[in-house]
């Protein structure tokens, strides 16, 4: 019998340390049972912040697991965002926690999990891992979704995503089966050698667009966008504040690495399947987004324009747009964490409210929450200097580059557009009469907020070093 | 210490602007007054010891983009000195005035609080003004330049009750657009060619820019004419020349103080510190300075016509201003710069004093301002009557002809009419002309207020809009204006009384004198000599060439040197154009070069041959030349007020009733005067009817029906109609989520079998 | 002879019948999660008809993983149908349709 050597297992430490960390935590929930919650959240954010900080300080970069796992720096970057954007989720849950006696110790330990997938997913150089990484966050994403097992929407939410996201992963796995089957390889080195060899067939074709159907599933782009709207306003509203942050950004990196890496030579092939899906994002984003009067799946509509305005820097193919998109990504999360702190705000005595017309008048009964939600809504909408404004700057940029005219001025109409359900909201916040006033803001939440609005205000003259960490993070990928 | 003047102001104006709820109204006032006495103070300190020598202080980096680099610094001259002074010294008597003028103002309702909002303007109008006038380039002095328009603008419709304080405050604000339009041309234009808007790389360059040529509206220009016509157009806007000039007269409709500090003394002379500023450039663009000096003349003609028969007191001094600003131009225009400055410099005393003893005439009548109205006011307000009466003294021009002794405006009006007479018969007749009908209307407005019998009571009932108040039962007698307004008339006629005569020498005296006080090289031949040696051999040995050079032609007053070293000046010049723009900003706050050959031609003819014989130095510069004028010349504008004097005497005291049956007799000239040309009817008609009519149309069928139409049909058509589709397609039912994942996926692999270049 | 094209053939009808199954199903969610399973069998007979074409043992070795996965879907499925019905009273397709538009 030959010893098979252990793989080096550096370069997965972030995600072996929170996987086994999840696992001791469900050992210390299973024992101590439901008073244990606050503990575990606790432990679960620092366990977070322990792995960002390992992350952030001393990246074990390499390859490992036969090259299907690797570590480099763009895959540290997003992971920082992930694992940051996951940790916040987590700590914004607190309150909602305690104010809904809604204390079930399995969240912040399945939120973990699925920061494991993401951590994943965004390192997966073969298909086999990225299935796995893919699964692996979904599975705990469908159990999130309807995590409020006593309410219909949360179940519905949960049943909806479940279903969705079973079809979706069908589509990848038989893409990445026809992949497999027409470039005799799994791992994305190896697909890209055999593309560059023999071109890209139509078997090959095929595959690519179930595989990039699949994925576009995870970030929510149209026309596989269905589930997010629903499952935005049925799970509870610290989980959509979780699903909107940190898995959009690991799966757009995911998406990022299997194009880039794995389909780079068929450029010319999925890059109109990104124009496609690009344009019907931002547009479908743009219109929904209207007619909505919940909040929470004004936010969904908001996040799948912003994916589609991500998709857009895709479209460009180069390294610069790679570069927007991290960077847009980036501050996509701070954006949208913030927006997220004030809806988690949103509570009165007898409970959350998510209707958009609620927050009339909020400017005079809560002024400091008002411009800090206005600031973000005015970022979101892209107006200069918010930060928001140099995100979109940058795909849209990287996108005129390389002559993509139509795609650019088609980004800038739907910005417009999409300025109109940002503004009403403003409008509704500054001009209508004010309705009761709230419970005050828990302190999690204000500092999540704060931090947000910081960013988004001063990034005009501090955003170098991110734009900087975004360009290395790109050119690693190339 | 000059950062302590420029920032003393603003100080104050954001203390007294934003914290007098806090402080109280009264604390807002005294300390933005004090703030401007103390920079006036600082001011005059640094006017009489200064040396000369042009320095730079730097305050901060300002605009760093590409080669575009301004500092906002200050740039300290003799020209800054003098504007220094003016400014904060008129300003703060402004304030004290206004501590009295504005105590009580039926503008404004009982417990409005108004004052602090005044004082915080005037202090922020006098930074802004500081900004301008120690501006080290031209992008700040275009920001001082803003700011004085911004003030102008609040100040104007500071009754902003007042519907027609409102329209002037537009219309002044829309025609100093205009202006600054071209003003802002005129900083592109020189960005453009040399690359910088410093002061000192610009003057460097202007000799090589009178050799360029430009293109600028489909055909070609002279880039110094064509700059310095540009700027110039911005100088005729803050200045009220000819066509642009409709807004200050309607500007009246301020708080008297702010006529006479900004309407009068200061922001008005912005244009004229501009084209001085300017010289370096100006000396090499003769057709602007020609186009200077007849608008110049023109304008001083044409206001003058018009103050003959205004009835409102403070629009006849508004027109006496926009007339007196003429002469500055022709000044200016013809080439003396300090003379330029001189006149500028006593104008703000009279008539700042002027408009401040109107405002204590209309304090005293209870705010009526038409001049039928008063009369034999001489007795009710009798230290008031004094002050105005040194005013008109001085703005007349009175003196003893042929010595240096009379009030302020007679030795700077003089001197500009003598130097209008070397430089250009056509202004020299307008400006005679003027200085005759100045004294006219200053006389005409002296005998109407002071003298002859009150009209006062005849015309209680109809509205001096008081009656309406109740309080006329105490208020209809006039009464002495109390002592704060009083003070600052008392200091102001000391100025119209002894400016002139203190200053005359350095202002207009020895041309040596001159040179000396504004820093510029020793004498004019050296300095020509010196611009030559500079542009001929490069920059390398300029410094000590210009030094020896004018060291040996200082003591040679001969002709044959000046033309010599004209010819070099031509060589020179040639050379300059090879070496592309390398010269070296000439030295002092003005550059006076000497006449050409040709002008020298030109101007000999003018002058009196005997005087110029005798005379210390050869005529060859504008200043000598000017002195050696024939006698009748120089006693021409004295006759001129003399016999306005005595027409206005004839008619107003004398004869009463002939103005009325001249203006029967004459009336389309009358009329013609009395609106003043016609020129806001001609503006109405050319401009702002097509412009209304335009953007009426643009409005209602432009915008309404195509844009807004189209807007609309998209907004609340279209989009909803797709917001409605995209909600249905959101059925909620799993089938169709499903149902619209696979068709994306059909939809996909149909393109990209078809079109996608599946190999 | 049976040919790789006759496995792909096949693996492909038994997806179309899965994806067909999700949305033309309007009955039980039961069905759906059937459909799912066809759906990655059919996934499966591609990769180990590729692998065993190729020679290549990694498709087969997907094949596991997918397999697994599956069974931890289904599980997951299984569970969430569970709760929803005890919400819902119902597992009609028709009936989970509170959120829309």
């Amino acid at each position: 019998m030959t010893s098979v050597p252990l793989p080096v297992l550096m370069p997965a430490l972030p995600e072996i340390l929170l996987a086994v960390g999840a696992m001791v935590l469900l050992m210390i929930g299973a024992f101590l049972g439901e008073k244990s919650t606050s503990t575990i959240t606790g432990l679960a954010i620092a366990l977070l912040v322990f792995v960002l900080g390992l992350l952030v300080v001393a990246p074990p970069y390499g390859t490992t697991f036969g090259g299907s796992f690797v570590l480099d720096s763009f895959a540290r970057f997003i992971k920082i965002l992930s694992v940051g954007g996951s940790a916040i989720a987590i700590a914004m849950s607190i309150g909602f926690a305690r104010a809904e006696k809604f204390d079930r110790f399995e969240l912040p330990i399945l939120m973990v999990l699925a920061t494991v997938g993401m951590g994943i997913i965004v390192s997966a150089r073969d298909m086999i891992a990225l299935y796995m990484g893919v699964e692996l966050m979904s599975l705990a994403l469908y159990v999130i979704a309807a995590f409020n097992r006593d309410n219909l929407r949360s179940t519905e939410a949960g049943l909806k995503y479940f279903v969705l996201g079973a079809l979706s992963s069908g589509m990848l796995l038989y893409g990445a089966s026809l992949i497999y089957g027409f470039t005799g390889h799994v791992g994305f080195a190896g697909i890209a050698a055999s593309i560059k060899a023999n071109g890209a067939g139509v078997g090959f074709v095929f595959g690519l667009v179930f595989v990039l159907a699949g994925l576009s599933f995870k970030i929510s782009a149209v026309p596989f966008h269905m589930w997010t709207p629903d499952v935005y306003e049925g799970a509870p509203t610290p989980i959509t504040a979780f699903f909107a942050a940190a898995p959009k950004v690991a799966a757009m990196g995911m998406f990022l690495r299997i194009v880039v890496d794995g389909f780079g030579p068929a450029t010319a092939q999925w890059q109109q399947v990104v124009v496609f899906i690009a344009i019907a994002s931002m547009t479908l984003g743009a219109f929904a987004g209207i007619g909505q009067k919940n909040i929470k799946r004004l936010m969904a509509y908001s996040s799948i324009a912003n994916m589609g305005f991500a998709l857009v820097g895709l479209a460009a193919g180069t390294a610069k747009g790679v570069e927007g998109v991290i960077l847009f990504m980036t501050i996509y999360l701070a954006m949208t964490l913030g927006a997220f702190a004030v809806i988690l705000s949103l509570r009165r005595k007898e409970g959350m409210v998510e209707d958009m017309s609620e927050l009339a008048g909020l400017s005079r009964t809560h002024p400091a929450v008002a411009w800090s939600l206005a600031i973000l809504l005015f970022s979101l909408i892209g107006i200069p200097p918010l930060a928001g404004f140099y995100g979109k700057f940058a795909v849209f940029g990287a996108a005129v580059e390389q002559k993509l005219w139509t795609l650019a001025i088609l980004g800038i109409i739907t910005s417009a557009i999409g300025a109109y359900y940002y503004l009403r909201l403003i409008k509704i916040m500054f001009f209508d009469q004010p309705v009761a006033a709230f419970e005050p803001m828990p302190m999690e939440q204000k500092v999540v907020l704060t931090g947000s609005v910081a960013f988004v205000l001063l990034f005009v003259v501090f955003g170098n070093p991110l734009i900087e960490a975004s360009a290395r993070a790109a050119k690693s990928l190339f | 210490m000059e950062t302590i003047i420029l920032f003393a102001p603003l100080v104050g104006a954001i203390i007294c602007g934003f914290g007098w709820r806090l402080i109280g109204e009264k604390a807002g006032q005294v300390i933005t007054t004090a703030m401007i006495f103390l920079a006036a103070a600082l001011s005059w300190q640094i006017f009489l010891t200064f040396d000369g020598e042009t320095r730079s202080i730097p305050i901060l980096d300002w605009i760093v983009s590409g080669t575009l680099h301004s500092e906002w610094a200050i740039r300290l001259d003799r020209m800054t000195a003098i504007m220094l002074v003016v400014v904060n010294t008129v300003s703060a008597l402004v304030h004290l005035y206004s501590f009295g003028y504005m105590a009580h103002d039926e503008n404004w309702h009982e417990g409005e609080h108004y004052k602090a909002r005044f004082f915080a303007y005037l202090s922020f109008f006098t930074f802004a003004m500081l900004m301008l006038v120690t501006s080290d380039n031209l992008v700040q002095m275009f920001f001082g330049w803003e700011g004085v328009g911004v003030a102008s603008y609040l100040l104007i419709g500071f009754y902003y009750r007042k519907p027609s304080a409102n329209a002037a405050a537009i219309k002044a604000f829309v025609v100093n657009r205009v202006g600054d339009f071209g003003f802002a041309l005129g900083i592109f234009a020189l960005y453009f060619l040399t690359d910088s808007i410093k002061f000192d790389d610009v003057f460097a360059a202007a000799p090589a820019l009178a050799e360029t040529n430009l293109t600028f509206l489909w055909s070609e220009w002279n880039a110094a004419n064509l700059i310095g016509v540009l700027l110039f157009i911005g100088a005729m806007g803050k200045s009220a020349q000819l066509i642009l000039h409709t807004w200050l007269p309607d500007a009246m409709e301020g708080p008297t103080p702010v006529s006479a500090l900004i309407h009068a003394a200061t922001m008005v002379t912005a244009g004229v510190f501009l084209v001085c500023r300017m010289s370096p450039l100006y000396e090499y663009a003769p057709q602007a300075t020609a186009f200077i000096t007849v608008l110049g003349a023109t304008t001083a003609f044409f206001a003058a016509t018009v103050g003959l028969v205004q009835n409102d007191i403070k629009r006849v001094i508004a027109y006496s201003t926009c007339s007196q600003l003429g002469y500055m131009f022709v000044a200016a225009g013809v080439g003396v710069y300090s003379v330029a400055m001189f006149h500028l410099f006593t104008h703000a005393f009279f008539k700042a004093m002027l408009f401040l003893g109107a405002g204590s005439v209309i304090h005293a009548t209870h705010h009526e301002q038409d001049m039928r109205n008063y009369g034999g006011l001489r007795k009710k307000i009798p230290l008031t009557f004094w002050a105005m009466m040194i005013g008109t003294l001085a703005i007349t021009g009175v003196g003893i002809p042929l010595t240096h002794y009379g009030f302020a405006g007679f030795l700077s009006k003089d001197a500009v009419i003598e130097s209008a007479w070397v430089g250009s018969s056509y202004a020299f007749w307008l400006l005679v002309v003027a200085a005759c009908m100045t004294s006219f209307y200053s006389w005409r407005l002296m005998f109407m207020t002071f003298y002859g019998t009150s009209h006062a009571h005849g015309h209680d009932d109809h509205g001096h809009g008081h009656d309406a108040h109740g309080h006329d039962d105490h208020h209809h007698e006039p009464h002495e204006s109390p002592m704060v307004m009083l003070i600052p008339l008392g200091v102001l006629a000391l100025g119209a009384i002894f400016s002139g005569m203190l200053w005359y020498k350095v202002f207009f005296g020895e041309e040596a004198a001159v040179r000396n006080w504004f820093g510029m090289e020793a004498a004019a031949h050296g300095e020509a000599h010196g611009e030559t040696a500079a542009a001929d051999h490069g920059t390398e040995a300029a410094a000590t060439e210009t030094h020896d050079d004018s060291a040996a032609t200082e003591a040679a007053p001969a002709e044959g040197t000046a033309v010599a070293s004209e010819e070099h000046a031509a060589e020179g010049e040639a050379a300059a154009d090879a070496h592309g723009p390398a010269g070296v900003a000439p030295k002092g706050a003005l550059l006076m070069l000497p006449f050409t050959p040709e002008e020298q031609a030109v101007v000999d003819t003018r002058l009196d041959a005997e005087k110029a014989a005798k005379a210390e130095h050869a005529p060859t510069t504008m200043i000598n030349a000017a002195h050696v004028v024939p006698a009748w010349v120089k006693v021409s504008p004295f006759i001129a007020m003399l016999i306005g004097f005595g027409l206005a005497w004839l008619f107003y005291i004398k004869d009463p009733s002939l103005p009325r049956r001249l203006a029967t007799q004459q009336r389309p000239l009358y009329l013609f005067l009395l609106n003043k040309w016609y020129f806001d009817e001609l503006y109405d008609v050319v401009f702002v009817r097509p412009a209304k009519w335009l953007g009426n149309f643009l409005w209602k069928k432009g915008d309404g029906n195509v844009i807004d139409g189209s807007l609309n049909g998209v907004a609340m058509g279209i989009i909803p109609f797709f917001t409605r589709l995209a909600g249905r397609a959101q059925s909620g039912y799993l089938f169709h989520y499903a149902f619209a994942m696979v068709m994306g996926i059909v939809i996909l692999v149909t393109w990209m079998t078809l079109f996608g270049g599946a190999k | 002879m049976v040919g790789l094209e006759h496995y792909l053939t096949v693996a492909a009808a038994l997806f179309v019948i899965g994806i067909f199954g999700i949305f033309l199903n309007r009955k039980n969610v039961i069905v759906i999660l059937m459909s799912i399973e066809l759906m990655l069998l059919a996934v499966n007979i591609n990769l180990v008809a590729f692998s065993s074409y190729a020679g290549d043992l990694v498709g087969q070795v997907f094949t596991m993983f997918v397999l697994t996965v599956a069974a931890a879907e289904a599980a997951i499925g299984l569970a969430i149908l569970v709760v929803f019905f005890r919400n819902r009273g119902t597992i009609e397709v028709e009936d989970v349709n509170v959120m829309k538009g």
